[in-house]
C-alpha cells in the first residue's frame, strides 16, 4: 500500500515535471539557441557515460552503401562534415568557417579554420574535402550513399589548405544545406586506396575527426566511444559514449525503463504513454525534416485527374491517423515543406483540406465516377478498385488498413497488399509496377525538394508518381537558381501553394519525433536526434 | 476417454465453432476501423475492446482463428501426404528406394527447421498457399517414420502375404490392408501435429514472415500486439492464450486418441 | 550432403525477388542500383556465381557479405560461439531440471503431483518462446532489476559473473521449447523400464528400491532420452532465431534472419553451409554416445 502509494506521487510529480518542461520547450522554441530550459538545469560537468541504442552493427563510414538508418549516429558524431545542421536547421560552421556563392551562383567557396587534426593527429584539411568528394562522392562506379543529392556538383577543388570551391553544373542554392546532412569528410591519408570498402575501418576503429573517437567495436554488441584529444572544437562534456546494438524496439524501451540508456529516438509511438509515466525518464518531441504520402501512379488514368486526387485527400481522415498511429506526435500536411523549416514554411495551408467525406463524394462525382450498385463507384463501366502495395515497415501497416477503410466509406475499394521491405522498394521504387502506395521521404534541411518533383525524375528517379508538369518545373529551377534567402522564400511559398492545390504525391502528414532520455542527461539541443549528435560534445551528465 | 481428453475434444469443438460460426452471427467486420475508439476496453459493442486502430479483437479473434486453424489444419494434412507417401514406399518396397528416402529423411530432420522456413518463406514469399506448403513440408519426417516402421512391422502380417499371393498389387495392399494399420499412430501424429503448425506460424507471423496483414491470425495479432507490451499487455494476451488454448486442446487430444487405441499406454495413466 | 544443401540454397536465394539492402532502400538512385550491382556481380548469371562461390568456398574462402562488407568466415566465427553458448546451456539446463522431474513424474505416477507437472509441462509446449521472452524480460529486468535485458555482456564490465547474469534469461526462454519433452520422454521411459520383467526379477532378488532404480532401471531409461535429444537439437537450434531477436543475443539466428530479409546471397548460402554441418556433426556425435552407452545396440 504504501508503497503503490509512493509510486503514485512520483508518477504525479514526473507528470507535472514533464508538463513544465513541454510547457517551457513550446515557449523556448522561437530562439535561435533554443535548449530546453529542464536540460540546462545548471553549470555542465565533466563525466560519465551515455549509452545510446542503434538497432543493428553500424558501418563507420557515411559514404558506404551499407551505412543504413543504424549509422547515421555514429557517423555524425564520429566525421565532422563541412557545414552542420545549425540549431535553427541553417546550415552552420563546422568544418568551414564561412563560405559564399560566386555571382553567377557556380560555384561555392568555403574557407576552413586552421590547424585542424585527424583523431591520428595528421593534419585535416581541403584535400580530404576534395578526396571525399572527388574520388569518391563523384564516382559514379563507387555508387556512394547520398551520392544523388550532389549530382550538381562537377567537382571539388582545394585552393588551399583553408580554401575549398566546389564547382557545379547548375546553381544549387541548397549546397551548404546538403553538407551538413549525412557527409561526413573522410581522412585521404587513410582510405585513398579503398574508400568504401576498408573493413577494419568501417567495423573497426576508423581514423576520425569529431569530438569522439572509437575506442572499441564489439560486433554485435557495442561501439565505444572516448573523447577525441585532436578535436578542433571545445572538449566535451561526456567521458564516453556507447552505441549498445539492440535490434529489438522492446528491449530497448525496457532498457530505457530499467535506467540503461542515456537517449533514445523512441521508433515506434506506442509505447509512449508507459515511458511517459516512468520516473527515471523525460519524453519530448521534435520537429523533423520528413512528410508521409501517397503517390498515386500516374501512368493510370483514374489518377491524372486533380479532382481525383483531391478527392482522396478529403477522404482520408489524417488527424485520426495522427493521433492513433502516431499518438498525436505530427501535423497534418499540404506540401513538401516541413514545419521544422521555420524560414520557408507557409503555416496558412495548413487547414486547406479538412476531413470531409461529402466534399470528397462531389469531387469525384465532377471527375465523372457515379456510385454503383454495390457502393463502388463507376466510371465508363469499371468500377474504382485498385491494389495499394504496403512496405512492412514503420506504422506502414495500420496506416493503409486505416485509408483503406477511409476510401471504402467514398465508394473507392483499395485491396491491401502487403509485403516485405525488400521485395515492396524492388516492385515500386525499382520497377514502378505499383498502382498506388504510401511511403516517406526525409530530406535535408533545405526547402530544395527538385530531385522528387521534377519531371526529369520521373521513371527512374524519386519522382515516383511519375508527376509531370512543366509549371512545377520552372518554380522548381527557380527555387535552385535563387540565392537570396528572401527570393528563396518567395519562390517556395508558390512553390507550397502550388503543390497544395494539384497534390502531385498526396500529402498525408509531418510526424514528429519523440525522444526519450535520462532526467540525467542535459544540453542536448532541440533538434531531431540525428541533427543534435553533432552537438554531443555539449551534453553532460547531472549527477543524482 | 479419460477426462482431459474429453475436455480437449470439447474445446477444440468449440474453438472451431468460435472460429467458423461466430462470425456468421457476430457481423461487424475485422478490418472495419474506428481510430477514434482506439484500444478500448471490452464494451457491449465490442466485448473484447478494440486494437490500435479501433477493430474489433472479437472479429479478429475469430476471423484469425479459421485462417490460424486452417492453416495448421492443412499444414499438418500436407504433411501427412508426404510423410505417408515418403514412409510407405520405402518400407513396402525397401531396397534402394527405402536407403535413399530414408536418409532423405534423417537428413531432414537434422537441420533445424526454422532456418529453412526463414529462407524458403523470404524467397517465395508470404501468401497462403506457400505457408502451409512450407510448414507442412518441413514437419512430414516424423510421420514418415512412423509410417515406415509400421509398414515394416505389417508387411510380413499373414493377411498381407495372404494378399500378396492371391494378386493384389502392392499399391493395394499398401492402401488398403497397410495403412489402415498405422492410423492410430497417424491420429496421434496429425493432432501433436497441428499444434506444432500453429505455434510455427506465429513464431514466423512474430518475424513478419507469416500470414500478412490486414488478414488476421492469431501470429500476426501477436505480432502487432507486441509493441504494445508495455501499454496494453491485454491485446497479446487473447491470441496468445487461444494459440496456448488451442495447442494444448490437440495435445490433450492426441494423448487421449493414443490412450484409445494403445492399450500399453494405459498403463501409464 | 552438405553440397546439396548449399546448392539448394544459393539458388533458391537467389530467386528471392528484391536484392541486397544496399540497393533496395529509398534513397539509392537508379544509377546507383547500377554501379552496385555491377560491383557486387549480381548481373552475372546466377550459375556462374555459384561455381565462384563454390570454388571460394573449398578454398576455405567463403566470400565477403553484401550487407556489411565483412568476410563471412569471420562473422561466422564471432557469431557462432554465440550461439552455440546459448543453446548448449539450454540444452543443460533442459536435461538437468527435465531429467529429475521425469523420474518424479514416473515415480509418482497417477498422482496428484503427476497430473499437475504434466499440466505445467503441456503448457510450456504450447507457450510461444517469443512471448515468454519479453514477459521474463519485463518481470526481471524492467520490474525487477536483477537481471540485464539483452546482450552477451554490459559495455563498462566483462566479467564472468556479468556473462553468467547475460546467459540466465535467454537460456532459460530458450531451454522451455525443448524441457517439456525432456520431461516426458524421461517419464515414459522410466514408467517404460519399470514395468519390465528384468526389473521385477531384481526386486524379487531383494534389492532396495532407490538401489534398483538407480542401478538398473535409470541407466536403461535414460537411453531413449539421450537419442531423442538428437532430435531434439534442431528444433533447439530453429528456437535460437527468435530467442536471439527478443534478447539482442548476437548469434546465428539473428545472422540469419537479417541475412535472408537483406538478401545477402553468399552469407545465407554460408550459414546454410554452417547449419548443415552442425546438423550432421551432432546426429553423428548422438549416435556414437547412444553406442557408448548400450551396449546391446553395438552388437546388433
Amino acid at each position: 500500500m504504501f508503497v503503490a502509494s509512493l509510486l503514485r506521487t512520483r508518477r504525479v510529480a514526473a507528470l507535472a515535471l514533464t508538463a513544465v518542461m513541454l510547457g517551457t520547450a513550446c515557449a523556448g522554441g522561437a530562439s535561435p539557441t533554443a535548449t530546453s530550459s529542464a536540460q540546462t538545469g545548471g553549470t555542465p560537468v565533466a563525466g560519465g557515460t551515455v549509452t545510446i541504442p542503434i538497432v543493428a552493427d553500424p558501418t563507420l563510414n557515411p559514404w558506404s552503401p551499407n551505412a543504413f538508418v543504424e549509422s547515421v549516429f555514429p557517423n555524425r558524431v564520429l566525421f565532422a562534415s563541412v557545414t552542420k545542421p545549425g540549431k535553427d536547421l541553417a546550415p552552420a560552421p563546422d568544418l568551414a568557417e564561412s563560405w559564399s556563392a560566386a555571382t553567377d551562383g557556380l560555384s561555392w567557396t568555403f574557407k576552413l579554420r586552421a590547424g585542424m587534426k585527424w583523431s591520428d593527429g595528421q593534419p585535416l584539411n581541403a584535400d580530404d574535402i576534395a578526396f571525399t568528394f572527388n574520388d569518391v562522392v563523384l564516382k559514379k562506379e563507387l555508387a556512394a550513399n547520398g551520392a544523388g543529392n550532389f549530382a550538381a556538383v562537377k567537382s571539388v577543388t582545394a585552393v588551399d589548405p583553408t580554401t575549398v570551391r566546389f564547382d557545379l553544373l547548375r546553381p544549387f542554392a541548397a549546397l551548404p544545406s546538403y553538407l551538413a546532412y549525412n557527409a561526413g569528410i573522410l581522412p585521404k591519408h587513410v582510405l585513398s586506396a579503398d574508400p568504401l570498402k576498408t573493413t577494419s575501418f568501417n567495423k573497426g576503429v576508423p581514423v576520425s575527426s569529431g569530438p569522439y573517437k572509437v575506442e572499441k567495436y564489439t560486433a554485435g554488441q557495442s561501439v565505444s566511444m572516448v573523447r577525441n584529444d585532436s578535436y578542433f572544437g571545445p572538449k566535451p562534456y561526456l567521458d564516453k559514449v556507447v552505441f549498445s546494438v539492440v535490434p529489438d524496439p522492446n528491449t530497448q524501451i525496457a532498457q530505457a525503463l530499467s535506467g540503461d540508456i542515456g537517449i533514445m529516438l523512441l521508433d515506434d509511438k506506442a509505447s509512449v504513454d508507459r515511458v511517459k509515466s516512468a520516473s527515471n525518464l523525460t519524453v519530448q518531441s521534435r520537429p523533423l525534416v520528413q512528410y508521409y504520402w501517397l503517390a498515386l501512379n500516374q501512368t493510370d488514368s483514374r489518377f491524372t485527374d486533380v479532382r481525383v486526387r483531391q478527392a482522396f485527400v478529403y477522404a482520408i481522415n489524417r488527424k485520426a491517423i495522427i493521433d492513433s498511429v502516431e499518438r498525436g506526435y505530427g501535423s497534418i500536411a499540404n506540401s513538401a515543406i516541413s514545419p521544422a523549416l521555420k524560414a520557408y514554411y507557409d503555416p496558412s495551408l495548413a487547414s486547406k483540406y479538412g476531413y470531409d467525406p461529402e466534399k470528397a463524394k462531389s469531387l469525384l462525382k465532377d471527375a465523372g465516377w457515379t456510385a454503383g450498385a454495390d457502393g463502388i463507384l463507376t466510371k465508363d463501366g469499371k468500377p474504382f478498385k485498385f491494389t495499394m502495395d504496403v512496405g512492412q515497415k514503420g506504422p506502414l501497416e495500420p496506416v493503409n488498413a486505416l485509408i483503406q477503410q477511409d476510401l471504402k466509406k467514398v465508394g473507392v475499394q483499395a485491396d491491401l497488399n502487403t509485403m516485405e521491405w525488400n521485395s515492396y522498394i524492388q516492385k515500386v521504387v525499382v520497377q514502378r509496377n505499383y498502382t498506388a502506395t504510401v511511403n516517406w521521404w526525409v530530406y535535408p534541411s533545405d526547402p530544395d525538394v527538385f530531385p522528387y518533383y521534377h519531371s526529369s525524375a520521373a521513371g527512374k528517379g524519386f519522382n515516383i508518381p511519375g508527376y509531370q508538369d512543366p509549371k512545377l518545373d520552372d518554380i522548381l529551377v527557380r527555387g535552385q537558381a535563387a540565392t537570396d534567402v528572401e527570393k528563396r522564400k518567395a519562390v517556395y511559398k508558390e512553390l507550397q501553394s502550388y503543390m497544395a492545390e494539384n497534390e502531385p504525391y498526396l500529402f498525408l502528414w509531418y510526424p514528429e519525433e519523440v525522444d526519450v532520455f535520462s532526467t540525467s542527461l542535459k544540453g542536448v539541443p532541440e533538434l531531431g536526434l540525428r541533427d543534435a549528435m553533432h552537438y554531443i560534445g555539449e551534453w553532460w551528465l547531472a549527477k543524482k | 476417454m479419460t477426462l482431459a481428453g474429453r475436455i480437449a475434444l470439447g474445446v477444440l469443438i468449440a474453438l472451431a465453432l468460435f472460429a467458423f460460426v461466430l462470425p456468421l452471427l457476430w457481423t461487424i467486420p475485422p478490418e472495419t476501423t474506428d481510430p477514434a475508439n482506439r484500444l478500448a476496453t471490452p464494451s457491449a459493442i465490442h466485448p473484447l475492446g478494440t486494437d490500435e486502430i479501433g477493430r474489433d479483437i472479437l472479429s479478429r479473434l475469430a476471423h484469425g482463428g479459421q485462417i490460424t486453424l486452417v492453416v495448421g489444419v492443412a499444414a499438418m494434412l500436407t504433411a501427412l501426404a508426404v510423410g505417408i507417401v515418403v514412409g510407405g514406399v520405402a518400407g513396402f518396397y525397401g531396397g534402394l528406394l527405402d536407403g535413399v528416402l530414408m536418409r532423405l529423411t534423417d537428413a531432414m530432420l537434422a537441420i533445424p527447421a526454422f532456418f529453412l522456413v526463414l529462407v524458403v518463406i523470404t524467397v517465395l514469399g508470404s501468401d497462403l498457399a506457400t505457408l502451409v506448403l512450407v510448414i507442412g513440408g518441413l514437419s512430414w519426417m516424423p510421420v514418415a517414420r512412423v509410417v515406415y516402421g509400421e509398414t515394416l512391422r505389417w508387411k510380413v502380417a499373414e493377411f498381407v502375404v495372404a494378399a500378396e499371393s492371391l494378386g493384389a498389387s502392392s499399391l493395394r495392399i499398401l492402401v488398403r490392408h497397410v495403412l489402415p494399420q498405422a492410423l492410430p499412430v497417424l491420429l496421434v501424429s496429425a493432432t501433436l501435429g497441428v499444434g506444432n503448425a500453429i505455434l510455427t506460424e506465429s513464431a514466423v507471423s512474430y518475424l513478419g514472415l507469416g500470414v500478412q496483414p490486414p488478414t488476421p491470425s492469431w501470429g500476426n495479432m501477436l505480432q502487432r500486439a507486441q509493441q504494445y507490451v508495455f501499454t496494453s499487455p491485454l491485446l497479446a494476451f487473447y491470441p496468445g492464450a487461444a494459440i496456448m488454448l488451442v495447442v494444448l486442446a490437440f495435445n490433450f487430444a492426441g494423448d487421449a486418441v493414443r490412450d484409445r487405441f494403445d492399450p500399453r499406454s494405459r498403463s501409464r495413466v | 550432403m552438405i553440397v546439396f544443401t548449399s546448392a539448394l540454397t544459393f539458388f533458391f536465394v537467389n530467386l528471392a525477388p528484391g536484392g541486397p539492402s544496399s540497393i533496395m532502400n529509398m534513397s539509392a538512385t537508379a544509377e546507383q542500383r547500377d554501379a552496385l550491382i555491377r560491383a557486387m556481380g549480381l548481373d552475372r548469371p546466377v550459375a556462374v556465381r555459384y561455381v565462384d562461390w563454390l570454388g571460394g568456398a573449398l578454398r576455405g574462402d567463403l566470400g565477403t557479405s553484401l550487407t556489411t562488407d565483412l568476410p563471412i568466415a569471420t562473422l561466422l566465427g564471432d557469431r557462432l560461439p554465440n550461439t552455440l553458448l546459448l543453446s548448449g546451456t539450454a540444452l543443460a539446463l533442459a536435461l538437468l531440471v527435465g531429467i529429475p522431474i521425469g523420474i518424479v513424474q514416473a515415480l509418482r505416477r497417477g498422482t496428484w503431483l503427476d497430473r499437475i507437472l504434466d499440466l505445467i509441462s503441456t503448457l510450456g509446449l504450447a507457450v510461444p518462446v517469443f512471448w515468454l521472452g519479453i514477459v521474463l524480460i519485463l518481470i526481471f529486468a524492467v520490474n525487477l532489476h536483477v537481471l540485464p535485458s539483452s546482450g552477451v555482456s554490459s559495455v563498462s564490465d566483462d566479467s564472468f559473473g556479468d556473462r553468467l547474469a547475460h546467459l540466465v534469461l535467454p537460456a532459460f526462454a530458450l531451454a522451455t521449447t525443448i524441457l517439456p519433452t525432456v520431461v516426458r520422454f524421461m517419464r515414459t521411459s522410466l514408467i517404460e523400464v519399470l514395468g519390465t520383467e528384468y526389473l521385477r526379477t531384481a526386486e524379487a532378488k531383494g534389492l532396495r528400491e532407490a538401489t534398483v532404480i538407480v542401478r538398473h532401471a535409470l541407466p536403461n531409461a535414460l537411453m531413449p532420452v539421450v537419442s531423442a535429444i538428437g532430435a531434439l537439437i534442431p528444433r533447439l537450434l530453429g528456437g535460437t532465431v527468435v530467442t536471439e531477436a527478443v534478447f539482442s543475443w548476437p548469434g546465428m539466428g539473428r545472422l540469419a534472419l537479417d541475412a535472408a530479409n537483406g538478401r545477402d546471397y553468399p552469407l545465407v548460402t554460408g550459414i546454410a553451409l554452417v547449419v548443415a554441418t552442425i546438423a550432421v556433426v551432432t546426429s553423428i556425435v548422438v549416435d556414437v554416445v547412444y553406442t557408448r552407452l548400450d551396449p546391446r545396440v553395438a552388437l546388433s
